[in-house]
C-alpha cells in the first residue's frame, strides 16, 4: 500500500465510527467487522468510555450484524485495557446472549466464555457470578438458556459458599418447565461436571443426569446421552460402573431411534471410559443389539463404530460375537449402513490376524467390493494396505486380485482413480513379473481413460512404477507401448502420451532417452493441433535437464526455436518459456 | 494492466474457490473488455474443442468437469453461456471463466446466456452474492458490463452452430447475426433474445415461449436454418436435460447441459459435448462433486431465491 499521511490514516477510522451508525445494514456490519480497529484508534480509555456503552446500547439491530459484534467482543481483552478491566465487556455480552435469535446468542456466550476467562479471580465472585444469576433467573427461557454454558467458566475460580449456590442454581435449570432449558442443561452437563468435585459429581450432579435421561422429551434425553462420555470421565471408573452402567443399557434400548443413534455415536467413548472389561462384560450385549436395530439411521452409526468397539474385545469375541453382525451388514438393504462398514471394516483385520481374517472377513471384503454403491466400494480400497499386511501378498493376489482388476475398469471414475493410486503400492509388493502378467496392461488403458484426470494420475503411477522396477525392466515393458500410442487420432490422448514421455525421462538408460523419448516428443512440436505443441513446448523443458549439451542444441533447441516462431500465441508463449528455462537451468 | 505472471497467479487463487479483490476485478474485467470487444457475434472456433452447456455457478461442479475434460488450455473449450445465478459461486466461476479468457484469448470461448444480464442477475442470485462477498455492488457493475461484450453465438470449423438459447424468427443466415450490435442489454424482444431465450421443440413451425422470451421452434426450421447456413448441427443448452444432452430432430440439434445435480437438488447427471480435430463427436458425462471435494461454506442453508 502507499505511503499515507497521518490525516489520511484517521480519515478511515472516522468513517467507521460513523458507520456504526449508519442506516445501511451493510455498512454497520461492514464496521463492526473492524470493530478491533476502531478500539485500537481509540485507545483504552476512550474504548471503556465511549464504545463499550455505545455497544450495549446498540443490540436492536440485524442478526447478523449482532453476530459479528458478538463475535468482536470475544476478542476484546486487550483492548479495554488486560484482565483488569474485562468485566466492562461483560453488559454488552449480557445484553446480546438474550436476543431472539440463537445463533448470536450462542456466540454472546462463547465470547462470555473467553472474556470469563481471563477475568481475575476477584472479578468472577464480582461480576460474572451476578450475571448468570441473573441470565438464570431470567424471565424469558433464552436468558436461561444462554446462562447454562457460563458455569464451567466460573466455578473453578470461586469459593466453596458460592460453589454450592451454583450447583443449586443449576439442579433448578435441569427442571425448569421450558424443555429448551433442560435441553441446554443437559448439553452443558458433561463440561460442568468436569469441572465440580469429584464426589459432588456422584452426590448432586449424578442424580440430575439421571433426571434428564428419563426426561419425557426425547431431543433433550439424546442431549443427555451426548453428555455420557464426559460424565462418565468425570465420575471416574469405580462410581461409572454402578450409576451409569444402567443408563446407557436402557438409553440403548429407548424407543426413540434419534436416542439409540446417538447412543451409537457415544457408545466408544463410554466404552473407554468404563474399561475394556466392563465393555466386554456389559456392553458389547448393547452394541450387538444397536448393529442389529431396525432403524437404518442406527446402523449406519454402529457399523461405523466396529473397528473402535472391537479394539476393547478380544479376538476370540470379535470372532463370536461381532464377525456374524459384519457379514449381515455387509450384505445390508442400505447401501449407507454397507458404506459406514466398508469404511472401518479392514481395520478389524490387524485386530483379528491371519487365520480369522480369511476365514472370516475375506468373503466379507469381496462382496463389498462388488457392491453395486461406488462409496462401498472406494471406501475398501482406501484401506486396502491394512489387509495386505495381514494376509500375505499371495493371498490378497489370489482372492482380491480379480476383484481390483474389474474395479479398474469401474464405470464411476473416482473408484478407478482410487484403485489406480494403489497400483504402484502393489506393484512393490506384487514384484515385476506378476505385475506385468496382471496389472501392466490396465495401466496402458489408463492412459486412454475417458476421464483426464484418470490419465494424469496414470502418467504418475507409470512414473512410480519405473522407479520400482528399474531402467532395464521399463524399457522393455513400459516404453513400446507408450511410444505406440503417439499416433492416436485424439489430440487429448496424445498430449497424454506426451507427459507419460515426459514422466519416464527419468527412469530409463540414456540410449532410450535420447534414441526413443526425445524423438517421440520431438515429432509433436509439428502437430497440427497447437495444444499438442505447446504441451510438447513444456515437455522438452521438463526434458532438457536430463539431456547433454548435444542433443539439447542438436535437437531440444532447434524445435523450441521453430515453435518460437508459430503461429498460435500460446505455442509462442510456451516455446519462449521453455527456451529460457532451457538455458537457465538451476532458475526453476 | 494485468500481466501474464499476474493472471497466473489470479487463475490459481481462482481455482480455491477465493474471490479476487474488488480492485482486482476492476483490471480483469477492463483487460476482458478489450479481448471480447474483438470478437464477432458470430465466434469462429477451430476443432478440437470441448463444448459445454450451463454452469449457474455451481463452482465445484465445473472442477469437477475440467478433471473430467481436462485443465484449460490443455483442453479447448467452448462454454455456452449462463455462467452465473442459482448455485453459491457465481463468483468464483465467473470470474475463473474469465481469467481464463484473458490469459488464454484462443483456447476458451465464452458465448452470452439469458442470465448474463443485469435484469436476471438481480433476481435470480448473483447480484445478492456481489453484495454479501464484496458489501458493495461494483463487482456486479464490473461483470455486466462485461456480460455486454460476450459473443452471442460461434460456429466450430464452419460444421457446427452454438448459441445458448436456440434460433430467431428474425434470424435466417448468420449474416444476420453479425450485423446485430451486441454491447447492450438483452432486449425483450428481437433476434439477440431470442438467440438467448428460445427453446426447440417438437412442433412445426414456431411457437409462443412459456418463458416470456424467445420462440420456441420446431425441426423444419432447424433443418432449414442448417442448410440455408451449411451448417450440420445446432449445439444449444439453456434447457434442464436429466442424462446432460440430448438429441433432437434427427441429430441436427444437442442439447448440451453441464450443471449437474442442478441447483443442488434435481438429480441430473452433467455432459460436456468433446469434439476432436476431425470432429468426431464424444459426449462425457459426469456427477455433482462428492461432497469432500467441495469446501465447508456448501453446507449453509439454501439461499430464498432458489427455484
Amino acid at each position: 500500500m502507499a505511503a499515507s499521511g497521518p490525516d489520511e490514516r484517521l480519515l478511515p477510522i472516522a468513517i467507521l465510527i460513523d458507520e456504526l451508525k449508519n442506516d445501511e445494514a451493510v455498512r454497520r456490519l461492514n464496521s463492526i467487522q473492524r470493530l478491533g480497529t476502531i478500539a485500537l484508534a481509540l485507545g483504552e480509555e476512550r474504548t471503556r468510555g465511549e464504545l463499550i456503552p455505545f455497544l450495549t446500547e446498540s443490540n436492536d439491530d440485524e442478526d447478523e450484524v449482532l453476530l459479528a459484534m458478538a463475535e468482536e467482543l470475544g476478542k476484546f481483552v486487550p483492548y479495554v485495557g488486560g484482565p483488569a478491566h474485562a468485566h466492562e465487556l461483560l453488559p454488552p455480552l449480557e445484553n446480546l446472549s438474550q436476543v431472539e435469535e440463537t445463533v448470536v446468542r450462542d456466540m454472546a456466550v462463547e465470547s462470555l466464555c473467553k472474556v470469563g476467562e481471563k477475568l481475575p479471580v476477584k472479578g468472577v465472585a464480582e461480576h460474572l457470578v451476578p450475571l448468570i444469576k441473573r441470565l438464570a433467573g431470567g424471565e424469558w427461557f433464552t436468558s436461561r438458556v444462554s446462562s447454562c454454558g457460563l458455569f464451567t467458566v466460573a466455578y473453578p475460580r470461586l469459593p466453596a459458599d458460592t460453589r454450592a449456590e451454583l450447583r443449586q442454581l443449576y439442579s433448578q435449570l435441569c427442571h425448569d418447565e421450558t424443555p429448551m432449558v433442560r435441553r441446554a442443561a443437559a448439553q452443558k452437563l458433561g463440561s460442568f461436571a468436569g469441572a465440580v468435585e469429584k464426589d459432588l459429581v456422584a452426590k448432586e450432579l449424578l442424580p440430575l443426569f439421571t433426571d434428564l435421561t428419563a426426561d419425557e422429551q426425547d431431543s433433550v434425553r439424546l442431549l443427555a446421552v451426548e453428555s455420557c462420555g464426559a460424565f462418565a470421565t468425570a465420575l471416574g471408573s469405580d462410581g461409572c460402573r454402578a450409576s451409569m452402567l444402567p443408563v446407557v443399557q436402557k438409553f440403548a434400548a429407548d424407543k426413540s431411534w434419534r436416542v439409540r443413534y446417538n447412543v451409537a455415536q457415544q457408545l466408544v467413548a463410554l466404552c473407554e471410559a468404563l474399561g475394556a472389561e466392563t465393555t466386554r462384560s456389559d456392553l458389547l450385549p448393547a452394541f450387538v443389539k444397536l448393529l442389529r436395530d431396525p432403524e437404518a439411521e442406527v446402523r449406519v452409526a454402529a457399523a461405523g463404530k466396529v473397528a473402535a468397539f472391537s479394539k476393547l474385545l478380544t479376538p476370540a469375541l470379535i470372532v463370536s460375537e461381532i464377525t456374524p453382525c459384519v457379514k449381515e451388514l455387509a450384505n445390508d438393504s442400505s447401501q449407507f449402513v454397507r458404506a459406514a462398514l466398508a469404511g472401518v471394516a479392514m481395520e478389524l483385520a490387524p485386530q483379528l490376524g491371519r487365520g480369522p481374517t480369511i476365514e472370516h472377513l475375506l468373503p466379507v471384503f469381496l462382496a463389498l467390493l462388488k457392491d453395486p454403491f461406488p462409496d462401498v466400494r472406494l471406501n475398501v480400497i482406501s484401506k486396502l494396505d491394512q489387509v495386505n499386511a495381514v494376509i500375505g501378498v499371495d493371498l490378497l493376489a489370489q482372492s482380491l486380485l480379480p476383484a481390483i482388476e474389474e474395479l479398474a475398469e469401474d464405470k464411476h471414475w473416482r473408484v478407478r482413480l482410487a484403485i489406480l493410486e494403489h497400483i504402484p503400492l502393489l506393484a512393490g509388493q506384487l514384484g515385476a513379473e506378476f505385475f506385468q502378467e496382471k496389472l501392466g496392461p490396465q495401466c496402458m488403458k489408463w492412459l486412454e481413460d475417458q476421464v483426464a484426470s484418470i490419465r494424469e494420475a496414470a502418467t504418475t503411477a507409470l512414473q512410480k512404477i519405473a522407479r520400482e522396477f528399474g531402467r532395464d525392466w521399463t524399457r522393455e515393458h513400459l516404453v513400446p507401448p507408450v511410444v505406440a500410442m503417439v499416433r492416436n487420432p485424439h489430440y487429448l490422448y496424445r498430449m497424454t502420451v506426451l507427459s507419460a514421455v515426459a514422466a519416464l525421462a527419468g527412469a530409463v538408460p540414456g540410449d532410450v532417452l535420447r534414441g526413443t523419448l526425445l524423438p517421440a516428443a520431438v515429432a509433436c512440436c509439428r502437430d497440427k493441433v497447437p495444444n499438442v505443441r505447446f504441451n510438447a513446448a513444456k515437455v522438452l523443458q521438463r526434458m532438457a535437464p536430463l539431456l547433454d549439451r548435444s542433443a539439447l542444441e542438436g535437437s531440444v533447441k532447434p524445435a523450441l526455436r521453430e515453435l518460437a516462431d508459430d503461429g498460435d500465441a500460446d505455442v509462442r508463449f510456451f516455446a519462449a518459456q521453455a527456451l529460457w528455462g532451457c538455458d537457465h537451468p538451476n532458475a526453476a | 494492466m494485468a500481466g501474464n505472471s499476474e493472471l497466473d497467479r489470479w487463475i490459481e487463487q481462482l481455482k480455491r474457490c477465493e474471490p479476487l479483490r474488488e480492485h482486482e476485478v476492476k483490471v480483469l474485467c477492463q483487460k476482458a473488455l478489450e479481448v471480447l470487444v474483438e470478437e464477432s457475434n458470430v465466434q469462429r472456433v477451430d476443432a478440437p474443442v470441448t463444448v459445454c452447456g450451463d454452469i449457474h455457478g455451481q463452482f465445484y461442479d465445473l472442477m469437477e468437469l475440467f478433471q473430467v475434460g481436462g485443465d484449460c488450455p490443455a483442453t479447448n473449450y467452448l462454454f455456452m453461456g449462463d455462467f452465473v445465478d442459482r448455485g453459491f459461486y457465481s463468483v468464483e466461476t465467473f470470474l475463473l471463466l474469465l481469467a481464463l479468457k484473458v490469459r488464454y484469448p484462443d483456447r476458451i470461448t465464452l458465448i452470452r446466456g439469458n442470465h448474463e444480464s443485469r435484469q436476471i442477475t438481480q433476481v435470480y442470485g448473483f447480484y445478492d452474492e456481489c453484495l454479501r462477498k464484496y458489501g458493495s455492488v461494483n463487482v456486479w457493475r464490473y461483470c455486466t458490463d462485461v456480460f455486454d461484450y460476450l459473443s452471442l453465438s460461434a460456429v466450430i470449423d464452419g460444421e457446427i452452430f452454438c448459441v445458448h438459447g436456440g434460433l430467431s424468427p428474425t434470424v435466417t443466415s448468420l449474416d444476420q447475426i453479425r450485423a446485430i450490435d451486441r454491447k447492450q442489454e438483452v432486449p425483450h424482444d428481437g433476434a439477440m433474445c431470442d438467440l438467448l431465450w428460445s427453446d426447440p421443440e417438437d412442433i412445426e413451425g414456431w411457437g409462443l415461449s412459456p418463458r416470456g422470451a424467445g420462440y420456441l421452434f420446431g425441426g423444419d426450421v432447424a433443418s432449414q436454418f442448417n442448410q440455408a447456413n451449411k451448417v450440420s448441427l445446432i449445439a444449444r443448452a439453456h434447457q434442464l436435460v436429466m442424462d446432460g444432452y440430448k438429441w433432437m430432430f434427427h441429430d441436427q440439434l444437442v442439447t448440451v447441459w453441464s450443471a449437474p445435480n442442478y441447483c443442488y437438488r434435481c438429480g441430473n447427471i452433467a455432459a460436456i459435448l468433446e469434439l476432436d480435430e476431425h470432429l468426431n463427436k464424444n459426449f462425457k458425462v459426469f456427477e455433482a462433486a462428492p461432497q469432500e471435494a467441495r469446501g465447508a461454506q456448501s453446507k449453509r442453508a439454501t439461499p430464498e431465491y432458489f427455484l
